[in-house]
């Protein structure tokens, strides 16, 4: 569960108060608003990337716990964004591998095969999607539609506790997108993930998802 | 009519261009043409030569270290200053530091460290050895490679492979090495194999602070080349094929060192292994501030010398009575009739070189462009990833054919495929980078393809136009090789000039010269940063075409 708890954004000439947002299991949150308003910076916030051009306060809660203040690679938070970014000197199984949660430090430096099992494992996540022939090509070989699902099989494959959706299919031809879009929620719902996603698509927000508009919230100073 | 004339230009500018940018390979094999008393019995005598594998080894081990060194030290050094704004201001100012000639490096290390420093007495720097030759190569090839990366890391999304490595549950340090590494190791080849290429065929400072005993592999192959003696005409032959053997060698073994990192990074990364070497990278974030200390301290020791403060003369102890009046001009002046010709050939050779070798980079640039496909960096910068003495040597022979004479034009034109060359490297990114809107909107008013390249291309790289010949300019400053062999000697730079001195002992001397090489090239920077302030422009190129070395990457000479 995700929690944002008075969570205040301020710049030179505007301010958004935002109402305090609950995200449970399974849930998703859009963030809509027009361009420039804040949505990324706030996605850039909950994930621990602190923006400079302004000033964000609030609380975020995860699971109960309170992570404003832990670096990005202490907060289990996955990231899904337009690009998704696979590392391109790495095949798509080593990609999902990268993501992979390290095993404990003990238990590694007994295992020589870990290496083995990691590859057997992320294999096995793109096998239960059916993408295992993609598992040896390469980014660059992929096309945008198998680029957006092998980046949400690597963010998922850190087993996240949130999820966050930077407008993640507004590169995909709109077939693509709709197919991308209904895959992706129901992958995020059936491992119980509360996902925060920013679009200023309306088409792109399923109909159970929860909205707010940051545009609602703004005011001058 | 006007048809033909265009076809004509077109041809003769691409004429020109491939003359300049083959030229170093009509060098080398006329320098590597056997001549016709060369047998293959004379590779006996070559390979008993006394001290030749040491030789040779030094020479590789040197080149491929010193490298590799300043490869990862670079790497330390931008990874943390790549994201951070205090640091990433340092960047403007790596130009002018990267202007300090690898000779005044190299003696600038001697003057400072080595027995009968001013400052740092007895810190056990050998006057000449591979180790002082070594640091002197790294200082100078870390800020090369720091422009180089930060060239490329305009093309490459670093900040998001790091939010995304981050983001699943990497320490930054972590995300540099397994993330980013990789890819700009992939795309420094080029890079790699110009710093190689360098040490294993530089001259002047294996001269001058490399070891003795064996001398390195380059010395030797310059003193057979420039000896009257058959057998050692035979020795610069042989020598000179090796040369380019150690060449291809040292591509094989970067080549090697690459796939290694590679498949090294890889194996970390998929094993999401406890990784802790990178966490000595924030000790690199004091390197440039170091390295901005360094240069100042060589040039103010130069200066001190040069104005006669020597502690060990009695002058240390009237300035300690005295206070600082007992600073003298006099070998300024003693001098000036001396230096007055050098130096004047150094500013004519360096402004014609240096104005030339920018030019025909943009005629070549702006014929690929409209020929709408770009040759490979490799084939415009051979004259920096081939050995120079043996391209060298092959232009000397030919001029010597042509019976033309000695002065400055020939030596203008041996400096001619390295102006153009790092001018290519220079203005490559910035070219590609001009918005090619801008010229369809001017000829949307009625202006021709020319009018509109002059008018607005041209004036949209203006400062990287004043950069690259600042650049091109301390490049023809730093030439040493092409000079003197060009030049016969009849032609005197400052940097031959410094060179046959500091083959000598008198210091003061030493410094004057050295420190007038490293003015010359930090004037030129001043003054293309003054006059580039007045244009705005496109400097912040992007390259998107395979290896590169950057755009306003690059001082390398």
């Amino acid at each position: 569960m995700l929690d944002i708890i008075n969570c205040q954004i301020e710049a030179k000439t505007w301010r958004i108060t935002l109402p305090d947002i609950h995200v449970g299991k399974s849930e998703l949150q859009v963030i809509t608003g027009p361009s420039g308003i804040g949505k990324s910076t706030l996605l850039h916030w909950l994930l621990g990337n602190v923006p400079e051009h302004v000033a964000i306060s609030g609380k975020i809660m995860l699971s109960g716990t309170d992570i404003t203040d832990w670096a990005i690679e202490k907060r289990r938070v996955g990231l899904l964004m337009q690009d998704v970014y696979l590392f391109p000197h790495l095949n798509v199984q080593d990609n999902i591998c990268f993501a992979l949660p390290k095993r404990p430090k003990l238990f590694s430096s007994h295992h020589g095969s870990s290496k083995k099992q990691r590859r057997l494992e992320a294999l096995n996540m793109l096998e239960q999607i059916n993408l295992a022939h993609l598992a040896k090509r390469y980014p660059q070989n992929l096309s945008g539609g198998e680029r957006s699902r092998v980046g949400l099989i690597r963010s998922l494959a850190n087993q996240p506790q949130v999820m966050l959706l930077d407008e993640p299919f507004a590169a995909l031809d709109p077939s693509t997108r709709e197919q991308m879009g209904s895959w992706a929620f129901q992958q995020l719902a059936d491992q119980n993930i509360p996902s925060v996603m920013v679009s200023h698509d309306i088409e792109d927000i399923p109909a159970s998802a929860k909205q707010l508009c940051l545009a609602d919230y703004n005011q001058k100073k | 009519m006007a048809a033909t004339i265009r076809r004509i230009g077109l041809a003769s500018g691409w004429l020109l261009v491939s003359l300049v940018s083959l030229m170093p390979i009509l060098g080398i094999v006329v320098g590597l043409w056997p001549p016709e008393h060369i047998t293959f019995a004379d590779i006996g005598s070559f390979l008993g030569y006394q001290g030749l594998y040491t030789s040779v080894f030094m020479t590789l081990f040197s080149a491929i270290f010193s490298t590799l060194l300043s490869l990862y030290i670079a790497f330390m050094v931008y990874s943390q200053y790549h994201l951070s704004r205090r640091l990433q201001s340092f960047e403007k100012y790596l130009a002018p530091l990267l202007s300090l000639p690898h000779l005044a490096i190299a003696l600038g290390l001697v003057f400072l460290f080595s027995d009968g420093s001013l400052f740092f007495a007895d810190s056990g720097l050998p006057r000449k050895g591979l180790s002082t030759l070594i640091i002197a190569i790294v200082i100078k090839e870390v800020p090369f490679f720091l422009l180089i990366f930060s060239a490329i890391g305009r093309q490459l999304p670093i900040k998001y492979w790091l939010l995304q490595g981050k983001a699943l549950g990497y320490q930054d340090y972590r995300c540099w090495w397994l993330l980013v590494f990789p890819a700009l190791l992939k795309q420094s080849r080029l890079a790699l194999l110009a710093a190689t290429a360098y040490t294993l065929s530089v001259v002047d400072v294996s001269l001058l602070v490399g070891p003795n005993i064996p001398e390195l592999f380059a010395v030797s192959v310059y003193r057979w080349q420039t000896s009257f003696a058959v057998g050692d005409q035979a020795l610069a032959f042989w020598a000179n094929a090796l040369l380019l053997i150690l060449l291809a060698v040292s591509v094989f073994i970067l080549y090697a060192h690459e796939k290694l990192a590679h498949a090294g990074c890889k194996v970390l990364a998929t094993k999401g292994s406890h990784f802790y070497i990178g966490i000595i990278n924030p000790v690199f974030r004091a390197w440039l501030p170091m390295l901005g200390v360094l240069t100042a301290m060589m040039v103010v020791v130069f200066a001190l010398w040069s104005l006669g403060f020597n502690l060990h003369s009695d002058s240390f102890d009237r300035i300690n009575s005295f206070g600082l009046t007992q600073f003298s001009t006099r070998l300024w002046q003693d001098e000036w009739l001396f230096f007055a010709l050098p130096l004047q050939n150094s500013l004519l050779i360096g402004f014609f070189a240096g104005m030339f070798g920018v030019a025909l980079a943009l005629l070549a640039l702006e014929l690929q462009r409209q020929k709408g496909k770009y040759w490979p960096d490799y084939y415009w910068l051979l004259a920096i990833i081939l050995p120079q003495l043996s391209m060298v040597l092959g232009w000397q022979d030919l001029h010597i054919w042509s019976q033309g004479g000695y002065n400055i034009g020939w030596v203008i034109l041996s400096h001619l495929p390295f102006t153009f060359a790092y001018g290519y490297l220079v203005l490559k990114g910035p070219f590609q980078s001009v918005e090619p809107r801008y010229e369809w909107l001017a000829a949307s008013f009625g202006y021709s393809s020319w009018q509109s390249w002059w008018q607005v291309r041209f004036r949209l790289l203006l400062p990287a136009i004043f950069t690259a010949f600042a650049i091109a300019f301390s490049v023809s400053i730093a030439q040493y090789i092409p000079t003197l062999m060009m030049g016969a000697g009849r032609v005197t730079t400052i940097t031959t000039e410094a060179v046959a001195i500091a083959s000598g002992n008198q210091q003061d001397l030493i410094a004057l010269y050295v420190l007038l090489q490293s003015i010359l090239p930090f004037i030129a920077f001043f003054l293309a940063a003054l006059l580039a302030r007045g244009f705005r422009g496109s400097m912040g190129g992007v390259d998107t075409k395979g290896d590169t070395m950057g755009e306003d990457s690059v001082r390398h000479y």
